[in-house]
């Protein structure tokens, strides 16, 4: 018996809906990664695509626990000396809410070019409301794993 | 000690080095000596290969077995402690290729799994 790989046109790939206001962002983050990859179909094939797209909503309700809405802070370096820019959550928040959610998830996936197509599986909305309804997307309710 | 001449000898070896790595990308598949190294380097990697390749397919089974006990409401880990217990002792290649092409039959183990985990 051999072991089967699916090929690229053989696979599914339906729609899930997340809601970041509901699970700690990394846990959120975590589960929707794992959808991303396809590990969690049983089909799963370490160099194909195999997920299926996640859709988040209410980014800008991103769950924080302990002190981190204080503490956290988002670094990124606009590549001139002197250019690293520190924003504290509050800021990214209120500016860019989607960005806490997508760099959450983004940092869990394989850093590859495999990893950048499952990367563009993701749509992260920063309210509650989405433009995929034609897709039919099943929600799901984040949850730590078991 | 008298002179030893390689007469074919010389060539038959060459040609089989050759042989062996044609298909290489340039002078690795035209000049004898590149040939030699590349060759060598080529069967090195290969052992190494045919003994990860067993690692790597257990890893990629156990990731669909997961899948697949996921999907049933338990993980890998409770799921392979529950056959144990129920004294199943099918490897994993099964278990991932179950999982994947017979879901019917892999709830029923995951099932079977559980109710020796309740029972013991």
């Amino acid at each position: 018996m051999k072991t089967v790989f699916p090929s690229k046109g053989e696979i599914t790939r339906s729609w899930f809906i997340l809601d970041a206001s509901t699970a700690p962002l990394g846990r959120l983050a975590s589960e929707a990664a794992r959808i991303l990859m396809g590990k969690n179909k049983p089909i799963f094939t370490p160099f194909l695509d195999t997920g299926d797209h996640v859709i988040i909503i209410n980014a800008e309700k991103a769950v924080l626990t302990g002190r981190k809405e204080d503490q956290k802070v988002y670094r990124h370096h606009s590549g001139y000396p002197g250019g690293l820019r520190e924003d504290k959550v509050a800021k990214v928040r209120q500016v860019r809410p989607v960005r806490m959610v997508e760099e959450a998830i983004q940092g869990m996936l394989p850093k590859t070019k495999l990893g950048k197509q499952m990367y563009r599986k993701l749509k992260v909305y920063a309210g509650d409301k989405h433009p995929h309804d034609a897709q039919q997307p099943t929600t799901l309710v984040a949850q730590a794993a078991r | 000690m008298p002179r030893v001449r390689r007469s074919t000898n010389r060539r038959d070896s060459r040609k089989k080095t050759l042989q062996l790595a044609s298909g290489y990308f340039l002078t690795k598949s035209k000049l004898y000596r590149s040939a030699q190294e590349a060759v060598e380097k080529a069967l090195r990697y290969g052992y190494v290969g045919r003994k990860r390749k067993k690692r790597d397919f257990r890893r990629l089974f156990i990731v669909r077995i997961n899948a697949g006990c996921r999907l049933n409401a338990t993980t890998y880990s409770r799921f392979i402690g529950g056959l144990k217990k129920a004294g199943i002792e099918l490897n994993r290649k099964i278990l991932a290729d179950l999982a994947a092409n017979e879901p019917a039959a892999f709830t029923s183990l995951v099932e079977k799994a559980k109710a020796a985990t309740a029972a013991a």
